[in-house]
């Protein structure tokens, strides 16, 4: 159902050659070193992912990927540390717990919940973090463009 | 060991080629061994070979793949499980049924392939070779309870074969390099499993060997018999017909290639387990009737062999068993 | 309690308050050719200039480079710009160059902003011109709303305490022990079993000088045992690290020796009588030793232990004990100490091989392990210095050495990467063995022979042509026993000579490689060091700060951080003891100022934030009925500013207004809704 009210929005780009917006969150620490590691390695994906650093993931808010969402990202990917490596002891497990209700939320507005993805990378796992970025891309392209482009223009504070 | 109630009773048969072509008694004694352990074991209708996994894999993955996923829809549309009783045919069925479960765009592109017979591949069906289901699901010490005549003092080379244990990855036996578990099976029967020089070493038939360079497969075939007999054994237990084949076959081919006689009789594993569980040996293709064609199996006599395990048994007692 | 750190070098200091209106100057790095030569750089000027708030774009080949920052630094002394955005490399590599920049010139440093349009657009999408210019358009106009929004911020300071640990009393923890010492910093070494020395301790000799291991190792030792300023702790486990850089809090186990270490006089009589024959760990399994035992005779400390996991507690050597040194009753001792620094030193374990079944390790007698071949050949070793075969106590005319056991191995269990150190054991094994046999045939089966160090290669042509040690390239594929004679036959295939070889051999050698000690796990969130993929531990950037970690204040150095010999082991810990030794020096650190702050006003006061926090950070007080966080403790990672249901939580740096910002206009859309 979320995905006809998705594809009834519309999308003009052909489908093959359209690459999703993926914004992602990753904490500075195991993710965006992660995500480093896989640029230091010269590790190709889709040009697909742009990458918003915090400290922890557990600083991520819903608000934050309903926002993202909101203003036509086609999908949001939080990255994480692996249980029991967060920097700040406990930071993602608070993101972990955080994420099915999230999945949740969606579902119920009509949004795909499957363009919301929490990840863990650490920061030796540039080819993780390249391998999900690609399946992600693969996924998104099933899915279709986000459903809130042409619905309104960014929101403006 | 799986629970009692949880154990499938029902499997679509795979035969493969050389069991139904060459070895018909191999497809019998299995029959017989499930139908004793309530387990009933469905014809497949329009299997085809499954196809051999070292010829046809080395030629083209794609038709491999298309051939072997085939042969697995018949049985999802059966809605069973498929049980084979080879080696080779457990190599390309497993493998085949993995990567058309775990890699979407090989899947896809087979089963484009498919629909020009009308058919498709779901991935709701298992792969299992008989032992699997032997040893993980009706587990030894139940195979040991149904024994009524121990083998008594007879000495079995256990051949394992290749397709059956590699690559480990997905199979059901662990990540051991020198695995015990068929060696637990023929021991089950009350026979001994005698270990024996390079015990875990091919058969020499697979891989397109025996068709390419007969003569190289042989000389494979004639060192494990060497080793065999030096460890003094008194029959081989198999578990693939193509193996079977090999040796079997095999001794007639080494006795005019390299002239060297062995006499070790080859036994397929359920034909081991049904005379332990006392079935009929005529029905199990363990002893030859009068009218027995020549050039047909067994091409090892294995008279001297029941002669052996009937001396040693130790209710019944000592005669010679008359051919019928 | 924070002093704001402006090192100004112009005499007017450009004073920016954050209410002025930002003006965004962006400066596009073209990094060579990492950058400029994926996307046009021109047309991602043309862009820039096009993003609210952006005042001045420049573009330069490097703006790390002098010329670079004196490009940033003339436009903020010309009041320009009062927000700095530098495109390029990622932050981790160049955000402390930038902001010193702007903190010569008197600007506030966290008026700063880098975007990552390197690592995470360029380098990735090498071969995607177009889309990789639309992914650096977002990122650049990502990075602008949040330097428009972006605050000066006080830098913390917090001092470092002169006193540092050094976990792991290896020749890498002894080293850092002794360098740290010599510079009159106080050092605790803390050791996990009864001496210090390691795994060097157990070789007989070192390649490639052919030095005996132990006439090297045992004078650091003592050395280490009388210098003033080192605690050794032995026989002790750290169970508890926490605070951070220069104020870390250490809780230490100290385990019960049994035996009073003050009052041992290491005479020895307990040993004759002790009942219990158990395993010798320090000999590899290849002698026993008593309950009550000193690991090995040169040991510092060289007093007893009881290993109680074995001790029946019979009495006996109680009552042979003069001094009274036997305490039954001893227990563990909990030791808490604060040190400013950490090193990690805890070193490797060597492959077990017993699960990799071809090999045959653990099923036939005659084979053994580099390191047990090690203590064969060591004087104080099971066999006072004369190697023999397990089967029958004989010296072997033959003997094998398979490379590679463990390592350059992609099955379950094994390691991927070479362990650099074993072609130059097995050789200097072969040499030695050579000596004391030289009508013995010493074969080595080889992948590739891997002799990279000083020396290292002469050592190999004199092991080959003067020893006459014979070399077969060929990995072994199987080994099997001869059931009469107890020996081993090695199948390989000769690669050279284009031929399978069968041969037999008295004993073989299977030379295992280095692998992470099984508590790595433990060490690593302990000390808080993630692990690099092979299971050691990972090093802040692996060409350029080999000693460092991602958490400030830990070094490590030696085998913990992947396999190395003794030359490199002793490099890493002079180094780490340098990079601890300037924290500890300069006697203070700076310290990102990520806290969090409450908002009185807004906070009702649910004191829901106050569990969230691991470390204790938040607090509420009652009198006053207001919630404080304290700006020390709190790191910094933002988990109470995500949950506060009244938003009264702000994380410095990564406010909500700043991360909304940048979602805002993360995603562009066009007038059709294309991207």
């Amino acid at each position: 159902m979320a995905d006809e009210a998705e594809h009834e929005a519309g999308s003009m780009a052909p489908l093959e050659e359209w690459t999703p917006y993926i914004l992602g969150i990753f904490c500075n620490w195991c993710s965006y070193a992660g995500a480093d590691g896989a640029g230091t390695s010269r590790m190709q994906r889709p040009a697909s992912l742009r990458i918003v650093r915090v400290m922890c993931s557990g600083r991520v808010e819903p608000e934050m990927i309903f926002r993202a969402l909101k203003n036509g990202a086609d999908g949001v990917i939080v990255s994480t540390c692996h249980a029991g490596d967060c920097h700040y002891v406990v930071g993602n497990y608070k993101t972990f717990r955080k994420a099915p209700i999230i999945s949740k939320f969606l579902e119920q507005m009509g949004v795909n919940p499957k363009r919301f993805r929490l990840t863990n990378v650490s920061a030796s796992e540039g080819a993780e973090l390249t391998e999900i970025v690609t399946e992600f891309v693969e996924e998104l392209r099933e899915i279709g463009p986000s459903p809130f482009k042409n619905m309104n223009s960014p929101a403006e504070e | 060991m799986t629970d009692s109630s949880k154990i499938v009773r029902d499997y679509d048969l795979f035969l493969g080629c050389v069991g139904p072509n060459r070895f018909p008694q191999i497809e019998a004694a299995t029959m017989l061994v499930f139908e004793k352990l309530g387990i009933n074991l469905h014809d497949m209708n329009g299997a085809s070979c499954c196809p051999a996994p070292g010829v046809f894999r080395s030629f083209d993955i794609p038709t491999w793949l298309a051939l072997a996923a085939r042969n697995i829809s018949i049985s999802e549309q059966d809605q069973r499980d498929v049980a084979v009783i080879c080696n080779g045919c457990f190599g390309t069925l497993l493998e085949a049924n993995n990567i058309m479960k775990t890699e979407p765009g090989k899947r896809d592109a087979t089963n484009k392939t498919l629909a020009k017979v009308n058919r498709e591949f779901k991935g709701t069906a298992k792969v299992r070779h008989i032992i699997d289901i032997l040893y993980n699901d009706i587990g030894v010490p139940a195979i040991a309870d149904m024994v009524t005549n121990p083998l008594r003092g007879i000495k079995v080379g256990v051949h394992y074969g290749c397709h059956l244990l590699k690559p480990t990855g997905i199979r059901p036996w662990g990540k051991d390099e020198r695995p015990k578990f068929f060696d637990e099976l023929v021991e089950a029967t009350g026979a001994d499993s005698v270990e024996y020089k390079d015990k875990y070493m091919c058969c020499g038939a697979g891989g397109g060997v025996r068709t390419a360079v007969k003569d190289i497969s042989l000389d494979f075939t004639r060192e494990k018999l060497q080793n065999m007999k030096d460890a003094g054994v008194d029959c081989l237990v198999d578990c693939c017909p193509f193996c079977h084949l090999q040796f079997d076959l095999g001794q007639v081919e080494i006795k005019q290639i390299f002239n060297v006689e062995f006499n070790i009789p080859v036994i397929y594993y359920t034909q081991l387990l049904g005379l332990a569980w006392g079935l009929n040996p005529y029905d199990l293709g363990l002893l030859p009737t009068a009218d027995k064609p020549a050039g047909t199996p067994p091409y090892v006599p294995t008279q001297p062999f029941m002669n052996k395990v009937l001396a040693n048994m130790s209710e019944s007692p000592v005669t010679e068993v008359e051919t019928a | 309690m924070s002093e704001e750190i402006q090192k100004a070098s112009e005499p007017t200091a450009v004073n920016i308050t954050g209410l002025e209106e930002p003006k965004v100057g962006v400066y596009l790095c073209h990094c060579g050719v990492n950058i400029a030569g994926v996307i046009s750089m021109d047309e991602l000027e043309a862009y820039t200039k096009t993003i609210p708030g952006v005042v001045k774009v420049t573009q330069y080949k490097f703006m790390c480079s002098d010329t670079g920052q004196n490009l940033i630094k003339d436009d903020i002394k010309k009041g320009e710009v009062n927000r700095v955005i530098v495109a390029a490399c990622s932050p981790r590599m160049h955000e402390p160059t930038f902001r010193k920049c702007l903190r010569s010139v008197g600007m506030n440093q966290f008026l700063f902003e880098q975007a990552n349009i390197r690592e995470h657009n360029t380098w990735v999408h090498m071969r995607q011109p177009e889309k990789a210019l639309e992914v650096a358009k977002d990122i650049v106009r990502i990075a602008v709303a949040k330097a428009r929004n972006l605050e000066p911020l006080d830098v913390m300071t917090v001092k470092v305490k002169p006193v540092a640990l050094v976990i792991g009393a290896g020749v890498a923890g002894i080293n850092v022990a002794k360098d740290l010492a010599n510079q009159n910093f106080q050092v605790h070494l803390v050791e996990k079993t009864p001496t210090i020395g390691g795994h060097m301790a157990q070789l007989d000799k070192t390649f490639p000088t052919m030095d005996c291991s132990a006439c090297i190792i045992t004078p650091e030792m003592s050395n280490i045992g009388q210098h003033p300023k080192i605690n050794t702790i032995n026989y002790a486990e750290v169970t508890d690290i926490s605070g951070y850089v220069g104020n870390f809090h250490v809780t230490i186990n100290k385990k019960p020796h049994y035996v009073d270490q003050s009052l041992c006089n290491s005479c020895g009589g307990c040993v004759d009588v002790c009942p219990v024959i158990t395993e010798n760990e320090f000999d590899e399994g290849m002698k026993d030793r008593k309950a009550i035992y000193i690991p090995f005779p040169q040991a510092i400390p060289n007093k007893y232990t009881i290993d109680m996991d074995h001790c029946i507690q019979c009495g006996l050597c109680k009552d042979v004990c003069e001094p009274h040194a036997i305490n039954f009753d001893d227990k563990p001792k909990k030791i808490e100490l604060d040190v400013g620094t950490i090193v990690v030193a805890t070193g490797f374990d060597p492959y077990d091989p017993t699960d990799y079944k071809p090999y045959g390790f653990g099923r036939f007698e005659n084979v053994i392990t580099g390191l047990q071949m090690e203590r064969e050949l060591s004087s104080f070793g099971p066999t006072t210095g004369k190697p023999v075969r397990p089967s029958d106590n004989k010296a072997p005319h033959s003997i094998a050495f398979i490379q590679c056991v463990g390592s350059r191995n992609c099955q379950v269990g094994m390691h991927p990467y070479c362990s650099r150190v074993c072609c130059m054991y097995a050789m200097k094994q072969a040499r030695q063995y050579k000596e004391k046999h030289p009508e013995s045939d010493v074969t080595i089966f080889y992948m590739d022979i891997r002799a990279f160090g000083k020396g290292y290669e002469e050592f190999y042509e004199i092991a080959a042509r003067e020893y006459g040690i014979n070399f077969i390239r060929g990995r072994a594929s199987e080994i099997y026993e001869n059931p009469e004679n107890k020996n081993i036959v090695i199948r390989a295939e000769d690669t050279l000579l284009k031929r399978p070889v069968e041969l037999e051999f008295e004993m073989v050698v299977l030379s295992v490689g280095l692998e992470p000690r099984k508590d790595m796990q433990t060490i690593s969130r302990m000390v808080g060091v993630a692990q690099t993929g092979d299971g050691f531990l990972m090093e802040a950037h692996p060409k350029l700060r080999p000693v460092d970690t991602l958490s400030d204040g830990v070094f490590i150095a030696g085998a913990v951080q992947g396999p190395k010999d003794i030359p490199d082991a002793v490099a890493q810990a002079k180094g780490a003891a340098s990079a601890a030794a300037s924290l500890m020096a300069r006697g203070e650190v700076e310290i990102e100022p990520y806290f969090s702050k409450i908002n009185e006003a807004m906070c009702s006061k649910c004191l829901s934030c106050i569990d969230l926090c691991p470390y204790g950070a938040i607090s509420f007080d009652k009198y006053e009925d207001v919630v404080r966080i304290n700006e020390v403790l709190c790191k910094g990672c933002g988990t109470c500013a995500a949950a506060c249901p009244c938003g009264a939580i702000s994380q410095n740096h990564f406010r909500e207004k700043q991360i909304f910002a940048m979602l805002d206009t993360a995603i562009p859309v066009t007038a059709n809704g294309k991207i």
